[in-house]
């Protein structure tokens, strides 16, 4: 780890001191990504010495004080969600409860409760983890993500912020400071399956957002975890449900069609035909959970 | 208030941070790659235990600044100004807290090592929710793993120091 860390209070801090930090420099927000990659190993290899994989010169700046970053907002059309939120704060929100069920339906599947007392929903995103369960349930929510650099912002869908595994479109010392996520009449759901029902990571994780008109599809949005080198948006299959009915018959289609839009590969943690074909069942399971009013805003 | 940036540097690797640990203010010296678990067992506060390294066994867990985290991905440089409960500011053998009464008399403890995460996850659960359902015991103690009890005796543990801090 570094030998110098800063911690600023408000982004206008940052922004003054940054040009004082020198040569490399990194982000940490909760830690979880940063340091869990330092003190774990892959089976059989000897594990790095702690720390021992990052720059020694390196300045670490600490967002966790940004005053900006903070708190979960209500504005007319959306919810805007800091950056810096931890996990636990977006599960005990009304607000998020209120407005987002898949995302609240993906947060029991989030590590575990202390690591989501620690984990924020910016380092999800910028950590650009395919398997991320937050960013796939709010890619699914219609989210979009708001970046900064010295005071000059802009504006992505958020499935545009990541370019393959562990990389995002991010420029240097670029900030995620929010998501804003439309407030719309939508029901969801976060099916995940990994090793264990809770705490792991997932092979494959589906997140389905969905409106409808009296019987039919109004609006959709899925989401996949796991089974491509970024949070993937299934495009075609939601297309193909867009205004038809909810029924069995066009579920059993979709979770066929879901199927051939994800790019899975083997691993550690599972097989691509495996994990391929749980897209699928996932989806099915997914869209009639919706189908029979299990969750969803009215 | 300061608005100015906390700037903390290690000389020959080394940081100086003061924090509260239950409820007394210390002062460290705490190497620049070393985590908060290690830095607490050096300073004598070794009921938080070494399980995984990673985060996923739960035994280092303490409370931090209010809410149970993961001693052993926390770099300790971050505590500086950090308030810390450890299972040793919750009771003590004469003096236990209701959770280890309980954790006792359910006969809840084997071989202990992931009792004081246990102790310190179930307190927080008891501090925001006092009459948790067996479905919220279970999902709050998620994250700490127990290699020898099956947990069912835990669970009793929980509810029933659930009932004697009510009674109190
Ligand atoms: C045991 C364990 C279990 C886990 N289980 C899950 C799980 O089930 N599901 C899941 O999705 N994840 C899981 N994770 C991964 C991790 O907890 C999450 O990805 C977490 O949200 C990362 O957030 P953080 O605040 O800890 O990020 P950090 O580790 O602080 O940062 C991660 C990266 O993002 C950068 N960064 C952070 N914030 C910003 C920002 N605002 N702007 C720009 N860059 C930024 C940092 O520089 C760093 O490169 C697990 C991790 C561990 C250790
Ligand atoms: S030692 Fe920290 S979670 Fe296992
Ligand atoms: S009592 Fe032995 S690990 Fe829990």
């Amino acid at each position: 780890m570094p030998p110098i860390v800063v911690k600023p209070p408000t982004l206008q801090a940052l922004w003054r001191s940054l040009p004082s930090f020198g040569g490399a420099r990194r982000y940490l927000a909760g830690g979880t990504d940063l340091v869990a990659g330092a003190n774990a190993a892959p089976a059989g290899v000897k594990a790095r010495p702690k720390g021992g994989s990052f720059d020694r010169t390196e300045v670490w700046v600490d967002i966790s004080g940004l005053k900006e970053l903070r708190g979960i907002k209500e504005t007319k059309t959306s919810l805007m969600i800091g950056a810096g939120a931890k996990i636990a704060e977006l599960e005990a929100s009304p607000l998020v409860r209120r407005w987002l069920p898949v995302l609240s339906a993906a947060i029991p599947h989030f590590a575990s409760p202390s690591l989501r007392n620690m984990a924020t929903i910016g380092g999800n995103a910028a950590n650009a983890s395919p398997c991320a369960d937050a960013v796939c349930a709010l890619c699914a929510e219609k989210a979009q993500v708001l970046l900064e650099f010295k005071g000059k912002r802009r504006k992505l869908a958020l499935p545009a912020l990541f370019k393959g595994p562990k990389k995002t479109v991010l420029r240097k010392d670029e900030l995620i400071v929010a998501f804003e996520v439309p407030k719309w009449k939508h029901s969801g759901a976060y099916l995940k399956l990994g090793p264990r029902s809770y705490f792991g990571i997932s092979k494959a994780a589906v997140a389905a957002a969905l409106e409808m008109d009296g019987e039919k599809v109004r609006s959709v949005c899925i989401a996949l975890a796991s089974v491509a080198p970024v949070p993937l948006l299934a495009v075609k299959t939601a297309n193909y449900l867009c205004g038809r009915m909810l029924n069995e018959e066009n579920a059993r289609t979709a979770a066929a069609l879901v199927k051939t839009e994800v790019s899975p590969i083997t691993d550690v943690r599972s097989e691509a035909g495996y994990r391929r074909e749980m897209c699928g069942v996932l989806l099915e399971r997914a869209l009639n959970s919706i189908a029979s009013g299990v969750s969803g805003i009215n | 208030m300061k608005k100015e940036s906390i700037r903390l540097e290690a000389v020959n690797g080394v940081f100086r941070i003061s924090l509260t640990v239950n409820g007394v203010k210390k002062n460290f010296a705490v190497k620049n790659n070393e985590f908060l678990l290690n830095a607490l067992r050096r300073y004598g506060y070794k009921g938080a235990k070494k399980g995984c390294d990673t985060g996923d066994c739960g035994s280092c867990t303490v409370i931090f600044n209010g809410k149970p985290a993961l001693a052993c991905l926390i770099p300790a440089f971050t505590a500086h100004g950090a308030e810390i409960t450890t299972i040793e500011g919750v009771g003590t053998v004469r003096n236990p807290h209701p959770l280890q009464e309980a954790f006792v008399e359910a006969g809840a403890v084997q071989c202990g090592f992931c009792i004081p995460g246990m102790i310190l996850s179930s307190k927080h659960l008891l501090d925001v929710n006092p009459s948790p359902s067996e479905d919220d015991i279970k999902k709050y103690l998620d994250g700490n793993l127990c290699r020898c009890t099956g947990y069912v005796k835990q669970i009793q543990a929980v509810k029933m120091a659930a009932k004697k801090i009510k009674k109190a």
